[in-house]
Parts: structure tokens; sequence; C-alpha cells
């Protein structure tokens, strides 16, 4: 039992603090949420959606229509009634708009009754929460609880204006109840985690303590994340000139001794690789988040895909040892940045964690992440003695790493260097090191992060995703289970470097889909590149929209 | 001494202005007190760029143009070091010119010294962002169109901390600077240092600058910002050198509430 909401308006109409509001209310009643946002490149005017599914299980991925729209504007309204080819609402459905009464829809003037009962437009949001939440039959108690919380602060006047609105928006949102059939609680978990924020978390648990970046959609949300805890964790976030300078500062700060990190988009990262090579040739644990929009160029900047892949792999001149990670929820987001800081730190090496649009801004439930500081090993040697080598040659290709400040020198080169670190053109030195370099690339594969299974052990067809199309692939298995259709997903949150045998083994002689938001296919590309697979089917998206579970299932019946 | 500098030969040409900007820095190193094992030398690319692999310090030899970002990085996250740059003007004014113009702002209490030869020398002879009106090379066959960059004049308009030009056939006074600039503890310093190349560039030699540069008068005030930048205009028959600005801004350190608690280094707190 589930159901779909969409907030829709204009940017600057709090289409955004109405869905969060929104979100926070179906989680306190013990609902399981799911929740993404899809809006333009602009900061006022167009329509932007907030899209919220509902249900009495756990969610992974929401629904292309829905069934209860909130039109904030009179173009949102119109755009996303339109043609049927728009994701929009459900026949019959319900919707609230913000104006008058027409067929179908039930017309509440949210600005206007927020500028009389709360003395201000931006009060509307909450006007909306009240309203949609009487139309579906709940309480609103629980909502009137977040907003004394969240507004105690401001003070009482503020606090009774915001409750004002919320009865009075329930009040006329009840002339819609009853028409649709809402989910019941369940006591599921009341803490609500974003992709960013969550790995925003990671870090700042793990203990990095620098922070240099360009903003760019969709990875601004973890740089701002970090800002707002650096004072409590003891993070410098600094905002580069640019996105070269970001990576090299990282790497500066690094070497220092201090984990660091970055966050950038397609064309951020591009300007970035240069360093992502010198990263791999100096031998610093860089890591970099990479939130990929659609592309080429500036392409479509608020959307999601999942175009970077090949990119990322192959991202750097040269040959150098990278790990590429790639959640598919936000907890997965949380566990995997902070595995990924301490991965590049054992390997001396750039690890990249690769989110999206979709996944950045997705929010869920969850358990309460840890908050709690919790640093990762930077397997640093104190003290080494004074013929200190930064780059001994080893069987495992990863060196003792020192810090510069102590009794060594610790002496770094981005032109080939001998053990000591010094240039060099000593052509049988550069093979040693070079050798030395690609061993640790064994090393991560060897610890290759295992992809996750879900469905029948003996279904006949895998569904392949990596990154964040976890949850609609996950949600495509269950329906397509549920319909007698043995079905299974396999997804990777590790995409660079693969362990191909076990994986092969595993998938023997089944079919195989890969499911991919690009156009291209891109890991079905690497997998047969490594020997995972000789062919695959496809199923892809490049919209900029992510999958859903429903659109997955569909396109593997068809 | 690093032993590299015994094994193998010294990259620059005979009477490279490089050699004189070494053995300066040695000296001013042992004139401020520096401690070596707190030193780190920062470069890009480029011959000037090599220098830290001749002398004995902890080095850190990035990407061409990005010497700035890295020595910063590593400000930050160990302000207890002491982090010099030293690279040339392709490196510093023409790939890194945007983090120039930006860390002139942030004022991060790192060193640059800028071997500013004006010419590319280890691309063999292109024109650099400070080459002269007219000079002629195998690229800009018809000579510079383009007016030379002051990499003086914008770190007074940035308000630079410290900003100071010597000049490598003076090596008395490219030391005294040297040192100047390792004990000032105000943010950024940048000290522009006249190098001649005696490969590529046959226009800017020992004599051309000999016969150019002047010592600033001893009272010249290098708070007073509109003297600093008519200093800074000064270029052609006379080329001053010498300390010609200072602004007492607070650095980026000062600033930054989380480095109140001590190094970032030190704040990690785990193995």
């Amino acid at each position: 039992m589930d159901l779909q909401l969409r907030i829709a308006g204009a940017a600057g109409q709090g289409v955004e603090t109405t869905g969060d509001l929104l979100v926070e209310a179906f989680a306190a009643l013990g609902l399981h949420v799911f929740a993404t946002q899809t809006y333009m490149s602009r900061i006022r005017g167009g329509v932007n959606w907030f899209d919220i599914r509902i249900a009495d299980a756990e969610l992974f991925s929401g629904r292309r229509r829905a069934d209860l729209l909130v039109a904030l504007s009179k173009e949102a309204l119109e755009w996303l009634r339109g043609e049927p080819a728009r994701p929009g609402v459900a026949d019959p459905g319900v919707i609230l708009f913000n104006g008058s009464e027409g067929p179908g829809v039930t017309g509440v003037l949210f600005e206007q009754v927020a500028k009389e009962l709360g003395g201000s437009a931006i009060m509307a949001n909450t006007v909306a929460a009240g309203a949609v939440l009487a139309a579906l039959g709940y309480e609103v108690s629980g909502l009137e609880e977040l907003l004394r919380d969240r507004f105690a602060r401001k003070g009482e006047e503020v606090v009774a204006a915001n409750l004002r609105c919320v009865r009075k928006g329930a009040e006329l949102g009840v002339a819609a109840a009853g028409r649709l059939k809402a989910p019941q609680p369940v006591g599921a978990p009341r803490g609500i985690c974003s992709g960013n924020e969550a790995a925003g978390l990671g870090a700042a648990t793990a203990g990095v303590k620098f922070v240099a970046s360009y903003p760019m959609t969709p990875s601004t949300g973890v740089f701002t994340f970090l800002a707002s805890v650096a004072d409590e964790y003891g993070i410098l976030v600094e905002q580069a000139e640019d996105e070269i300078a970001a990576i090299n500062m990282v790497c500066g700060a690094t070497y220092a001794g201090v984990p660091a990190m970055t966050t950038t988009s397609g064309g951020g990262f591009a300007l970035m690789v240069e360093g992502v090579a010198l990263a791999g040739m100096l031998e610093l644990p860089a890591f970099i988040f990479l939130g990929q929009r659609p592309g080429p160029a500036t392409g479509l900047p608020t959307r999601t895909a999942q175009q970077d892949l090949k990119f990322a792999i192959n991202a750097g001149h040269g040959e150098f040892a990278k790990a590429i990670l790639a959640p598919g929820t936000p907890q997965q987001c949380y566990d995997l940045t902070r595995h990924g800081v301490e991965l590049a730190h054992k390997y001396q090496t750039p690890v990249i964690l690769m989110s999206d649009q979709s996944l950045a801004d997705m929010r869920k439930n969850c358990t309460d992440l840890d908050t709690s500081y919790r640093p990762i090993s930077r397997h640093i040697v104190e003290n080494p003695g004074g013929d200190y080598l930064r780059y001994a040659v080893t069987g495992s290709g990863v060196s003792p790493r020192a810090l510069p400040g102590g009794e060594a020198f610790v002496v770094l080169d981005s032109d080939e260097h001998t053990e000591d670190g010094h240039i060099t053109e000593d052509l049988e030195a550069r093979v040693r090191l070079q050798d030395k370099r690609m061993r640790k690339l064994e090393g991560i594969r060897a610890e290759m992060l295992s992809p996750s299974w879900h469905g029948p052990p003996e279904a006949g067809h895998v569904l392949i995703c990596w990154g964040s199309t976890y949850g609609p692939c996950r949600e495509a298995v269950d329906r397509l289970n549920a319909a007698g259709q043995p079905t299974a997903m396999l997804h990777f949150s590790q995409v660079w470097p693969l362990r191909a045998a076990p994986i092969r083994e595993a998938l023997g002689d089944r079919r195989v889909t890969c499911v991919e938001g690009n156009a291209t296919g891109q890991f079905a590309s690497v997998l047969r590149e490594v020997g995972v697979l000789s062919d695959c089917e496809l199923i892809l998206r490049y919209d900029g929209l992510p999958f859903t579970g429903e659109e997955i299932a569909e396109r593997v019946r068809r | 001494m690093n032993k590299h500098f015994f094994d193998s030969d010294i990259a620059w040409c005979p009477g490279c202005g490089d050699f004189a900007i070494l053995r300066a820095l040695d000296k001013a190193i042992a004139a401020a007190g520096v401690d070596r094992k707190k030193l780190v030398l920062v470069s890009g690319i480029g011959q000037a760029a090599k220098l830290p692999h001749y002398t004995q310090a902890n080095v850190f030899n990035g990407l061409h143009g990005r010497a700035l970002p890295a020595a910063v990085g590593i400000k930050l996250a160990n302000h207890e070091l002491e982090v010099v740059i030293t690279s040339g003007d392709g490196d510093m004014y023409g790939e890194g010119g945007n983090h120039f113009l930006h860390n002139l702002r942030r004022n991060v209490g790192v060193k640059a010294f800028v071997h500013n030869n004006q010419v590319y020398g280890l691309t063999k002879g292109q024109a650099s962002p400070t080459s002269d009106l007219g000079f002629v090379t195998k690229v800009q066959t018809h000579g510079v169109i383009s007016p030379a960059f002051n990499p003086i004049a914008l770190a007074v308009v940035e308000d630079c901390s410290f900003v100071a030009r010597s000049f490598a056939g003076d090596p008395q006074h490219l030391q005294e600077m040297m040192a100047a600039a390792l004990q000032h503890k105000g943010g950024f310093a940048l000290l522009d240092i006249l190098q001649p190349c005696v490969t590529f560039n046959k226009v800017n030699t020992y004599q051309w600058y000999r016969e150019r540069v002047k010592r600033v008068d001893p009272s010249h005030d290098p708070y007073d910002r509109a003297k600093a930048l008519d200093l800074a205009f000064k270029w052609g028959d006379e080329i001053p050198i010498g300390i010609l600005y200072l602004s007492k801004r607070p650095s980026f350190e000062e600033q930054q509430v989380v480095l109140r608690r001590g190094r970032l280094v030190g704040q990690f707190a785990g193995q």
C-alpha cells in the first residue's frame, strides 16, 4: 500500500520547504517515506517539483505519476496536468491548487491564508502541509509538534502563527478527504537521511579535516553540509577559486597529514583531472565526491545521470591505481564515504565516490546515522629513520608514509622519481616505480566490496546496476517476482577495480540486463572489458530524470 | 645538500640566475633561523621549479601552475611548517594566474619566490606573461603585442601583505629580501626575483638589469599604498628593488575559527 504526492510550483515558491516539512511529518507519523526533487537551473520561476512517496513498507524508489498533486502555481498545474508523457498526476487523482476551484481541482488559497493567519506568504508551505495531511485523513498533531520544535527559537508568536496556518490548511484540505486510500503508519524510523548529508556526515566522522571545493550542483550539498558542521567537528572548509585549485589544495593538505576531500560534478571534475593524476603519482590519499549530472558540457545542470563512469575510471593521464565507489542509498553514502577515505589512506591513492542528483537530493527514513567522531587510520609511520625513502619499493606497492615536519625529509615529485622522491630520468627506476604504484591496484581489487544480490538466488534473469539505480532496480525486482517472473538484482557499490572471476561464476549463463542512467551502457562495457560478461541487454535512461521501479519492471516485461 | 646535487647534473644552464637564487636561499634560511626539518619547498614545473631538488628540505614538486594551491593546502593543514614556493614567472603568473590572483586576497602565510626571467626556459624560449612588448620569439615572431603582466602592481592593488622585488645579480640584496620574507608573519609574501636567462632571453641580460635596478630609498614607507603603487608602475629605465609594500591586514590563518584550536593536523586525533 503506497501513495505518491507531488508538490509543484515555481522556483522560490517554497516547494522544497513544503516537501521537507511533509517528509518529516510523515516520518513522525511512522510511515515509510521516499522523496526526490526535480528542479530547474534557475532561482525564480519555472516548474519544480518535490515527490514524496509514502507506504507501510520500506521504499526504495519513486513513482512516475502522483496520486495527489499540490500545485502552488498555475504553470505547475497546467504543465503537470498536460500531456500523458509528462510525469503528472494520475487520473483520478486529487489536486490541491493554490487558486480557484475547478473541475477535478480543490482550490486552497495557500498564500492568501498564510498572509491572513500567519502574516506572511512564507507560511504557505505550512498551510499546504496541513491541507495534504487532512486530505489523506492523517492527524495534524505530529506536524504541529514539529513546527513547535522548529520555530521555538523564533518565539511564541511565530509558533502560534504556524499552528493557525496548519489548522486552517487542514480545514480546507478536508474537502478532498476520502478520495484516496492512504497507507497506515507502521512505526517506521523517524530519522530522515539525504544522500548528500549522509556523505557529508560520513566524511566529518571519518576525520576529514580539510575541504576545498568550487560549488557545483549536485555536489554542493555535501560542501555546505560540511561547512555547517565545520566548527563542531573541526574542519577547515575553503571555497577554492576553481576546481583546479581545489584538488591541488587537497593534495597539499593530505601531504601534510590531514585527511582532505573535494566535492564536484562533471565539468568541475574534468578540470580536476590533472590533479587526480598528481595524487596518483605523488601517492596521496585524495578523496573526491563526484555528483554526476547529465552532460556533455553544462548539460542539464540540475538533473540526474550516470554518465561519467568511464570518465572517472580513466580520469588522469598515465596509469595509476584508483578506486571508485558508487553508493545506492543515503546509508551507503555515509558508509562508503568513511570506507573511501580509509581506502585512500591505506593505498595512498585517489578514491572517487560517485553520486548523482537523484541520490544527492534523495530523502528516506533511516535509523539515525552515528554522528560520533571515529577517525579512520591514516596509515602513517611516525619517526622514520634518517635514510627514509618516501617511495620505498615494497611487495604491496604501498610505501611507508611519513609526514613533513618530522626527523626525515619527505620529498614528492610529480616527475618520475627515485625511491627518495627526487626527479629522475633513470628509466629502470621508472619501471620499478611504475610497477610499484600499479601493484596497489591489485590490493584494492583483492578487497573489492562485494556486489549485493537481491531476489531469489536461482532467478534466471539478473538486473545489474550500480550507484543510485539500486533503489529503482530493487523495487523492479520485487514487482517482477510478485508477478511470477523470477528476477534478481546485482548492485555494485564498488565499480573500480573489479574482481571479475567470482562475479562471472555467480552469473553463470543467466540472462543479464544492465540498468544504467546513461545512453551507452557504460558499466556493461566495463564488465565486458574485464571479462565478467560477453554480452547483455540494456535498459537505459538519460532524459535527466531518475528511473522508477515500475518503469524498469515494465521495460523488463516488454 | 641533497645527494642528487652530487649524483646528477643540475639541469640549469651555466651562468643561469637560478644558481644565485639557490645560494641566496640557502643563506637566507640560515639567516632567518628556519629549521629545515620544518621547511617545505613547493614548486610547479619549469627550470625554476627544480630548485627544491638541489637543497635540503621537504619537497612538494607538483603540477605546472599549481604550486600555490598545493602550498596553501600544506600551510593550512600544518601552519607550523614554513612553506616556501620557488617557481618561475610562467608557473606563477601564466599557468597559475588565477591562483595568484586569489591567493593575494586569501593571504595564507606562504612565501612565493618567483624566478622572473621574462621568458619560458624549459619549453625553449617562448614569451612569458612578463615578457616586454616587442620581445621576439619563435612563437611571437613579430614580437609580443600584449603588455607585460605586472605582478607587483597587482599585489599592491590586492593588498598583499608583503611585496618585494630583488635581482639575482645582487646576491646580498636577494638574500636580505628572502630573509625578510621568511620572517614575515602577516600572511602571503611575494618576492619577484629578476633572473637573467642566459640562453633564451638575450634582451633582459645581467647587464640590462644592472643598468636599471635601483634600491628603494630607505625613506620609503612600505605601508604607504599610493607610493608603493607608484613604485610598482616603474619599469624601463629604472626598476625599483626592495620591500615595496607591506600591509597590516590579518592573515587567513588568524581569521580561521578552526585554526584557533591549533594545527589542523593536530586536531585529527587519530592514528
